[in-house]
């Protein structure tokens, strides 16, 4: 008898072990806040979204949950603003938690809200921005900007996170794309800074070596190969989709034009099919593996301080015979889950972040990172940083043809990127890329939709 | 008729038994098989696992059959069979036979050699994979142009990317299958050969009717599991290719993925899960079946 108990005692305890490996580790990092608060707390905070938390409850605070996807000083800035916040009043206790951006938007933020344990507070990307809206995951917030505060937001920056005249998002930064080279290849090669699409061609093809290659492009299908390649739409005057975001207006001559000009630098061999490290990331031009790149503001800081010995500059993105300069301006938004109980707590901080005092939105957009703030006031306040090195470019020459990212559903995405890499890979001209695609836009769209 | 009594000690045995069995099949039970009805429930649901359910019948599997990039997935992933799981065999067992016939302490170096691969995690390995094939900088392509070969685009070509994820995958699982092959062989008794040698039977004969015979369950199994395991493929091909470039490296897994995480297409990604995991099952059965049949034969 006692070998059965032995026996079974051993078996409870490999389940007990069992369970634990199922049950742990969730790859989160909570804020000091949450990791401080006792463990009763953590079970109410859990619960605040869907139930209603504990709102008047004896005086209690309410806990919000608050996910993004930040690390390093980026996690430190939101770690610092949440414990501000949580000193400065003594209603609410936010706890933060971040999460690699990889598993995110995959699998953290849809497993969260599908099985009701969703943060009252996130931040979304204009790719995903459609669906959360439309299955309510995300509560208006035009009643709480603060007095005067809308009317200091760029229009189009408030367009891009409206829907049915409500605005279901705060914009706080944006990100501005421009065309980054190293000035030394260029001398070198006696290659002028290029301002038309012909130049840039050119450029390419004189910079390229056998261990530089002329114009770093991202060349993997997803949001960012999409992202970077809409301005070259943009300057002709074309669109993936109608003003209204019902039909397709991809079947166009300037589609199909500006689908030539991306696929001829895969095609002829002037930007590499395959990249070592992000196509985001400056170390292209950092390493001397690439004499221009096309990427965003938030490389500045990177060029300046670990690549600082490397003469990068920036110009604005080179633009067609007839066309007008266009250039994208990227951005997450933060976002109030429409089905938690504490819309109103939510929405307060949210607003207090980065509708409020403009400093909090100039150390954000100048200090951790450089991004241009979609709020007059905090660009106007920070016109010295504004105006320094490379940031002056695209202050005085990209800004003000900025269009903000289209928040398309990700089957637009996919069949989009499809169409990119048709004339990339010859299997098609630009053409019949963009007319074998129309229609698969229009289904996407339908299901997207239903 | 009394029923049959039973002892003490055989029920304390049943109950030890069961107690640890306990665990792995509660395991099962909440990881295996509840998922599995689960996902054949959500599958009968419009479901972007945001909003609530909507039961929509059969819808998702209608769509399916009209779904073009799906049946391409599935040729992708059936080309990947058909690649990976021959050369996957042949060059464990190749390998099995090279290092049985190896003794002494150099056995344990090669055997380990083999194996460590393994024990790097399956986007470590896909990481170092992607290095080995850049086109610009890799490693392979190094010692393709002192061999006097032209470089290659490997990962980057819609015609080679398929192959070289094949490669990669290969390299990182052939020591596991090579042991088990080995251990295998290590339980032909001797004799066996002895005596086929006293018969003058050769090195290749022995393999051909001593071996290879006494090894069909290994075999068996090494074949069921690799073929499920390249139906299943995922976390390499995400890494190296994420199903590029122009989906040629597509695969239904991940075509599943993309349908669940990317589109938020749950009740649809759940339709193609539960069909992938039909396809998996009949093969895994029609293959179970040609196997043991061949063994009634012999």
């Amino acid at each position: 008898m006692r070998k059965t108990w032995k026996g079974l005692g051993f078996a409870a305890i490999s389940l007990l072990l069992v369970l634990q490996i199922a049950c742990g580790g969730s790859g989160t990092k909570n804020s000091d806040a949450g990791a401080s608060a006792p463990a009763e707390s953590s079970g109410q905070a859990s619960a605040s979204a869907d139930n209603g938390g504990n709102s008047g409850n004896g005086g209690k605070k309410i806990k919000l949950k608050f996910y993004d996807f930040h690390t390093e000083a980026e996690e430190k800035f939101f770690r610092g603003l949440v414990d501000e916040y949580n000193k400065i009043q003594d209603k609410v206790e936010i706890e933060y938690s971040t999460f690699n951006q990889g598993d995110y938007t995959t699998t953290k933020l849809p497993t969260a809200f599908a099985s009701g344990e969703g943060p009252d507070i996130y931040m979304i990307s204009p790719g995903d921005f459609m669906k959360f809206a439309k299955s309510g995951l995300m509560a208006d917030l035009t009643p709480y900007f603060p007095e005067g505060a809308k009317e200091d937001f760029l229009p189009a920056s408030l367009d891009a996170v409206t829907v049915d005249n409500k605005i279901m998002a705060l914009p706080f930064e944006l990100e501005l794309l421009g065309l980054y080279y190293n000035e030394d290849m260029l001398k070198a090669a006696n290659v002028q800074v290029p301002k038309t699409w012909d130049e840039l061609y050119a450029a390419a093809k004189k910079l390229t070596t056998n261990k530089v290659a002329g114009l770093i492009l991202p060349p993997d299908k997803g949001p960012y190969f999409n992202f970077i390649w809409y301005p070259f739409l943009w300057q002709q005057g074309g669109n993936v989709l109608s003003a209204d975001g019902t039909k397709s207006t991809f079947n166009t001559p300037e589609t199909a034009k500006a689908l030539d000009f991306w696929g001829r630098f895969f095609k002829e061999g002037l930007s590499p099919k395959k990249l070592q490290a992000g196509p985001w990331e400056i170390d292209h031009l950092g390493k001397k593996e690439a004499a221009m790149q096309i990427v965003g503001t938030w490389a500045i800081n990177r060029a300046e301080e670990v690549f600082k010995d490397v003469p990068i500059n920036v110009a604005p993105l080179p633009i067609p015979e007839g066309g007008k300069a266009a250039t994208d301006a990227g951005g997450w938004k933060f976002a109030v889950n429409g089905k938690s109980a504490n819309v109103e707590e939510a929405a307060k901080f949210v607003m207090w972040a980065f509708a409020g005092d403009p400093q909090r939105a100039l150390k954000w957009c100048t200090e951790v990172k450089f991004a241009y703030s979609p709020r007059k006031s905090v660009v106007e306040a920070g016109k010295e940083i504004y105006s320094k090195g490379m940031r002056k470019v695209f202050t005085e020459q990209i800004y003000d043809s900025a269009i903000p990212e289209p928040r398309y559903p990700s089957e637009v995405l996919d069949v989009v990127g499809d169409a990119m890499q048709y004339v990339m890979y010859g299997k098609y001209d630009g053409a019949k890329a963009a007319e074998v695609s129309d229609p698969k836009i229009n289904d996407a769209l339908a299901k997207a939709n239903k | 008729m009394t029923p049959k009594r039973i002892s003490a000690r055989t029920r304390n045995e049943w109950v030890t038994a069961y107690g640890f069995l306990l665990p792995n099949i509660v395991g099962l039970l909440v990881f295996v098989f509840i998922p599995i009805i689960y996902a054949f429930y959500a599958s009968l649901h419009d479901w972007n696992a945001l909003s609530p359910k909507v039961y929509a019948g059969w819808a998702n599997y209608r769509e399916l059959l009209h779904d073009d990039e799906w049946w391409a997935s599935v040729r992708k992933t059936l080309t990947f069979s058909v690649v990976y799981v021959p050369l996957l065999f042949m060059s464990s067992l190749l390998s099995a036979v090279m290092l049985n016939a190896i003794r002494g302490r150099a056995s344990g170096v090669v055997r380990t050699m083999f194996l460590m691969p393994f024990a790097i995690t399956s986007v470590i390995s896909a990481i170092i994979g992607m290095f080995m094939l850049d086109p610009r900088n890799g490693a392979v392509n190094h010692i393709l142009e002192l061999l006097g070969g032209s470089p290659q685009q490997f990962l980057a070509s819609t015609s080679q990317a398929m192959f070289s994820i094949a490669g990669v995958i290969l390299w990182i699982n052939v020591g596991y299958n090579m042991i088990i092959f080995l251990s295998a062989m290590k339980e032909i008794p001797r004799d066996y050969y002895e005596a086929a040698e006293i018969d003058g039977a050769t090195g290749w004969k022995s393999f051909r009717y001593i071996t290879l015979p006494l090894l069909k369950e290994t075999s068996t199994f090494i074949l069921i599991v690799t073929t499920i395991g390249s139906f299943q493929a995922l976390e390499q091909i995400l890494v190296m290719t994420d199903g590029g470039p122009m989906n040629s490296t597509q695969v239904s897994v991940l075509y599943i993925f993309k349908q669940g995480f990317d589109m938020l297409n749950m009740g649809y990604a759940s339709a193609l899960a539960f069909v992938l995991f039909l396809i998996i099952f009949c093969l895994s059965l029609f293959q179970l079946k040609l196997l043991s049949s061949k063994k009634e034969g012999v």
